[in-house]
């Protein structure tokens, strides 16, 4: 049965996730073409001094990329099974509730996952032949938040789009931005390094905040 | 699991009212707290501060609450406001009893600051050793950077991204040489083409001996440091003031500030106690005749005036400077660490 969840929900958003994966590719590659570029223009020990003397980090113009991502694709995979309240027979497939709905958001949590581990690996593979492994490490370690907050707003959008009720939609949208603000406080990077695993367990966690929309929606709950 | 759900749920919620109803307080009401501008004056013997306010504009003052026109405080300044003093015509003879010419105050003048925020800020553990003795007269940045490793110093080409063995020998064992213990604990420098010369780095290596490194016509230079045994270092700041004396001041773990003088390496301790440098913000106005420090606390700014000879305190002074109307609450963000995680301020 949860293959055939799992194939349902690919089925709704293979497209999504191709154009997903060209959007996330396509930005850090282009980042990184630019940043080679400047390389050759203005010479490598340019942009060595400007990365380690002013705290430039090259990609930050990707920072709300994921976040953007993760709400497009919880609208894209659960939108449709809200439309007519389709959800009803998502639910009444012959499994328990609890693993249905935790296997939809695995799926996204799972391919979102993928997507941002190629984003990174890219990086990883661009970067290292004309940096340091010291500041390879820097630049990815100020990205993981941004990720993280990727993950999280799939996850907080998810709970926002089961949710029945626009009262309690607009409650759950101010506590989402508040917990999205969290992830992009500071631009200084690797400020988020001692806090990110706390961060990392608090967004997963906000899962189980969907189980309280799914809920609702079986108990029938309407504006 | 729907337990699980609602206690999580409620917990997010009280966290984010933690967080975001103080701040959303004190965006509205909390009022910034104007501290006043102090030097010290060594014609005056005192403190001199100048305050502003809507009421009575700007009021000129020394502890004393003997109240000073502007140009008496220019005056009374005359080192902070040569140019000034200069321009007006009205630069003395001579100060405190000695000939001086305004180039003697210029080259002698120096501000220094050091952010508790930078201090605490994530670092790549890459450094520039420049050259100090540039064949052309302007400094440049270096061609490399230099890492350091449990087995020695490397230096890693920036073109070509690739190790240069020879130099990285060649430093490593320079600073072997001289008794140091890799890797080191701390690594000073100002890497920069905006400044007058260049003093190189202070270690701090891993036996906690304190070394200096120079670059020599391509040369490694390195001195091992004399540092009393009741002294712990904990943070160093090269200085490259235009005077040259110093090398660079110094805090111990008992958070006292020193001074390492250029000239001898001789390590003087200063009458600057209790600063902190993971926690607060110090500058320092410094001229031939005395330095005021400036210690940023949270709700005090001491200020401390030092013989710039001797470097011995001769005046205190303490500003309380409570945050007005600040509603407590948690925070991710502080004014002297920027790393962000949770805290009650």
């Amino acid at each position: 049965m949860l293959k055939s969840i799992a194939l349902k929900e690919w089925l709704k958003t293979r497209w999504f996730l191709l154009l997903i994966n060209v959007i996330m590719l396509g930005s850090s590659g282009f980042l990184m073409l630019r940043m080679h570029r400047a390389m050759d223009i203005k010479g490598a020990d340019h942009i060595w001094q400007v990365m380690l003397l002013r705290d430039a980090i090259i990609v930050d113009s990707l920072a709300t990329l994921p976040m953007l991502l993760g709400v497009v694709l919880a609208l894209v995979q659960l939108m449709p099974e809200m439309h007519r309240k389709c959800l009803k027979l998502t639910l009444h497939l012959p499994c328990s509730r609890l693993k249905t709905t935790s296997a939809m958001l695995f799926y996204g949590v799972i391919t979102l996952t993928i997507s941002f581990a190629l984003c990174l690996g890219l990086m990883h593979v661009a970067l290292r032949p004309v940096i340091a492994p010291e500041m390879v490490r820097h630049v990815l370690l100020t990205t993981l938040p941004w990720f993280v907050a990727g993950l999280t707003a799939y996850l907080l959008a998810a709970w926002i789009c089961i949710e029945p009720t626009w009262k309690r939609r607009v409650l759950n949208l101010a506590l989402t931005a508040m917990l999205l603000r969290v992830f992009f406080l500071s631009d200084t990077p690797e400020s988020y390094n001692g806090f990110l695993p706390a961060l990392t367990a608090m967004g997963l966690l906000t899962c189980s905040l969907v189980w309280l929309s799914v809920l609702r929606f079986i108990d029938g709950h309407q504006d | 699991m729907k337990r699980f759900s609602q206690i999580y749920l409620s917990l997010l919620i009280v966290f984010m009212i933690l967080w975001a109803l103080p701040w959303a307080y004190n965006f509205l009401f909390a009022r910034p707290n104007k501290t006043p501008f102090v030097l010290y004056s060594s014609l005056l013997h005192d403190f001199l501060l100048v305050e502003y306010s809507e009421a009575n504009g700007h009021v000129r003052r020394d502890r004393h609450n003997n109240r000073y026109t502007e140009a008496q405080t220019d005056s009374l300044l005359p080192t902070f406001y040569m140019r000034l003093l200069v321009s007006n015509g009205r630069w003395p003879d001579t100060l405190m009893g000695q000939p001086v010419a305004p180039h003697d105050v210029q080259r002698t003048n120096f501000n220094f600051r050091a952010m508790a925020a930078d201090i605490n800020a994530p670092r790549v553990p890459l450094y520039f050793l420049q050259e100090a003795m540039p064949r052309r007269a302007e400094l440049e940045m270096p061609s490399d950077v230099m890492r350091f490793t449990a087995q020695g110093v490397e230096f890693v080409d920036m073109t070509s991204n690739t190790i240069d063995p020879d130099k990285s020998l060649r430093y490593t064992k320079a600073l072997t040489a001289k008794g140091f213990a890799f890797p080191p604990r701390y690594v000073a420098g100002n890497p920069s083409t905006h400044k007058d010369y260049d003093n190189g780095l202070l270690l701090l290596d891993a036996r906690q001996q304190l070394f200096h490194l120079k670059q020599l016509r391509g040369r490694p230079y390195v001195q091992p440091v004399a540092v009393p045994d009741s002294v712990r270092l904990r943070h160093l700041f090269v200085t490259e003031f235009r005077d040259r004396q110093l090398l660079g001041l110094l805090t111990d773990s008992c958070h006292r500030l020193f001074a390492l003088r250029a000239d001898s390496y001789e390590l003087v301790r200063t009458g600057v106690d209790g600063y902190d440098p993971e926690q607060h913000n110090m500058t320092i106005f410094g001229n031939m005749f005395d330095w005021t420090v400036r210690i940023a606390q949270p709700q005090t700014e001491r200020y401390m005036a030092l013989d710039a000879t001797t470097l011995q305190l001769l005046d205190t002074l303490s500003i309380a400077t409570p945050r007005s109307h600040a509603m407590p609450g948690m925070s991710f963000r502080s004014s002297t660490n920027p790393r962000i995680r949770p805290r009650w301020q």
